[in-house]
């Protein structure tokens, strides 16, 4: 069957910028951090208020009408702050399509994480922070007996360690992948050194998922630039291509519904992206398998095709660098060069994606790997947010 | 059988989303029954509450009392969570997806009672085991062949 995929490469990062992350006290709004991230992204690009005509915020960060009079921006034509059901992707997927239709034509998009008061206890103590608590309203009554929202992915985190009798220290390989990773990034939130001892001591949190293998709230902000791929080559830094995206969801995807660990989102997004994409993971020098929960990680190792279903651990010991403590893939292409959202801080993929930016762009600093031009982001779980996006440089 | 008003009933549900599609669950569970819905057309049972047949698109949808037999499917922990009336966390409280035998695929979550943790398995055929929580009874299941 030929492939109907025309946005293929039409579509491009002008750039990316973030925040400082942080997971302790402190007396920043989200709103401001949104703004900082936002004007980052902007005078990245070489480009001022005026140059924008088009804004997509996650669903969860200050809605686009009120960044448009923040920010001053004089005249846009779209706007949308998509819901955070999926993950952050969704928010670049909206800009492309709004890009390519030509219903703009320069999208700031951002997405800014911020602690609430059940998030964390330090949130909890900022009196300011429990105002905004009560005025999101997300108190409201839960039994402990759902298998809805996070607790979806350690239940099937438990089935997979049934079905495939594997233990536990396959989680650990990626927990640690991800802290060993932020060690050399040093914006990452948590910087001291993860063992499998360690990982195995874990205070559990829903067992068989522990501290580790969540991620860490943080508050901070990621934004960038979104436009044609002809408008970014004359912007002030490298355009990063979309060459691929794609999202995957199947019935039933209520949490406890699911069909199976090998029947659902994933899989779909997988057979998408090879239809739609020229490149796959064997080309590139970047991966970000994403890793809101460790078991994420080694799905997608699986369901990419690195290994058969079952053996994402062995996989990951077999590709390890054991100086470093981390996957090199072929030796060279690490798996969340960033330290991922367990270790550099949780961003619902906006991290993810401003990390694959700004090593394409040669602007990832301390932990740049040289002469990156390819990247493969599958981002998102099994449910409601299975995602991928394949960028490149050309 | 239970005939209160639609007010009455979500006075005994506070904060849980109850409207006129799945309003006989909720009945349903204050008369210790746990009903699913069936399609009466195809037969087809599908959970959580639907206003229409996923499988034939029928909207003839007949909440039906489940034998409570099942295997467990899916099953974690919880080390800390929502507080709830007798539940407490020193011992983790177990929360299990039960497959129920009517339909493959066919999935209730809910707890267990009666056994250690250390007793609790993924594949263990269980049966409905009603406890009281506050006011409202709720549909829990123990293994096969425990007591309580």
């Amino acid at each position: 069957m030929s492939v109907r995929y025309p946005i293929k490469d039409q579509v491009a990062f002008a750039s990316a910028a973030t925040t400082p992350f942080s997971k302790t006290s402190n007396e920043r709004t989200q709103a401001g951090m949104a703004i900082d991230a936002c004007v980052a992204a902007i005078r990245a690009a070489g480009l001022g208020a005026a140059d924008i005509d088009g804004i997509s915020g996650s669903g969860t960060s200050p809605e686009a009408k009120w960044m448009q009079s923040a920010l001053g921006i004089p005249r846009i034509t779209w706007w949308q702050n998509p819901s955070l059901t999926g993950t952050f992707a969704t928010t670049i997927y909206e800009a492309m399509h709004a890009v390519y239709s030509g219903a703009c034509s320069t999208v700031l998009c951002y997405h800014a994480a911020y602690r609430l008061p059940w998030q964390s206890r330090a949130a909890a103590a900022d009196a300011m922070r429990r105002r905004v608590g009560e005025l999101t309203g997300m108190m409201g009554a839960v039994d402990p007996e759902t298998m809805g929202g996070s607790v979806g992915y350690t239940a099937w985190a438990s089935r997979y360690l049934y079905e495939y009798g594997r233990r536990r220290e396959d989680l650990g390989m990626v927990a640690i992948n991800s802290r060993s990773n932020a060690l050399r990034n040093e914006h990452a939130v948590i910087n001291t050194p993860l063992t499998m001892d360690d990982y195995l001591q874990g205070r559990m949190i829903r067992n068989p998922l522990c501290v580790y293998d969540m991620d860490v709230a943080i508050d901070g902000a990621d934004a960038f630039i979104v436009t044609t791929a002809e408008r970014a080559r004359d912007m002030a830094l490298r355009p990063v291509l979309i060459n691929a995206a794609a999202s995957g969801m199947v019935a039933n995807n209520d949490e406890d519904q699911l069909p199976g660990l090998h029947q659902h989102g994933q899989q779909i997004v997988v057979e998408e992206m090879k239809r739609r994409g020229d490149f796959w993971i064997d080309d590139v020098d970047l991966y970000y398998p994403y890793d809101g929960f460790s078991m994420l990680t080694l799905a997608w190792i699986e369901n990419i095709g690195l290994c058969r279903p079952g053996e994402a651990g062995d996989f990951m010991r077999e590709h390890w660098d054991w100086a470093q403590q981390r996957v090199l893939l072929r030796g060279r292409v690490p798996f969340n060069s960033h330290g991922g959202s367990l270790s550099e801080g949780a961003t619902q993929g906006s991290g993810h994606i401003r990390e694959a930016v700004m090593q394409l762009q040669g602007r990832a600093g301390s932990h740049q790997v040289d002469g990156a031009s390819k990247a493969l982001l599958t981002i998102g779980g099994f449910f409601f947010n299975a995602q991928a996006l394949s960028l490149h440089t050309v | 059988m239970n005939t209160l008003t639609d007010e009455q009933l979500l006075e005994r549900f506070p904060g849980t989303r109850i409207d006129h599609d799945n309003k006989a669950f909720y009945r349903g569970l204050l008369n210790r029954q746990l009903l699913i819905d069936r399609c009466g057309d195809c037969g087809h049972w599908f959970h959580p509450p639907r206003p229409i047949c996923p499988k034939c698109w029928s909207r003839d949808i007949r909440p039906t009392a489940v034998s409570g037999r099942g295997h467990i499917h899916l099953l974690i922990l919880l080390h800390q969570g929502p507080s709830a009336p007798g539940v407490r966390y020193d011992t983790p409280h177990p929360v299990a997806t039960i497959e129920l035998e009517e339909q493959s695929g066919l999935r209730f979550t809910s707890t267990i009672v009666g056994s250690d943790n250390a007793a609790l398995k993924i594949g263990l055929p269980v049966e409905l085991s009603w406890i009281d929580r506050g006011a409202n009874p709720v549909p829990a299941f123990k293994l096969s062949g425990a007591s309580q």
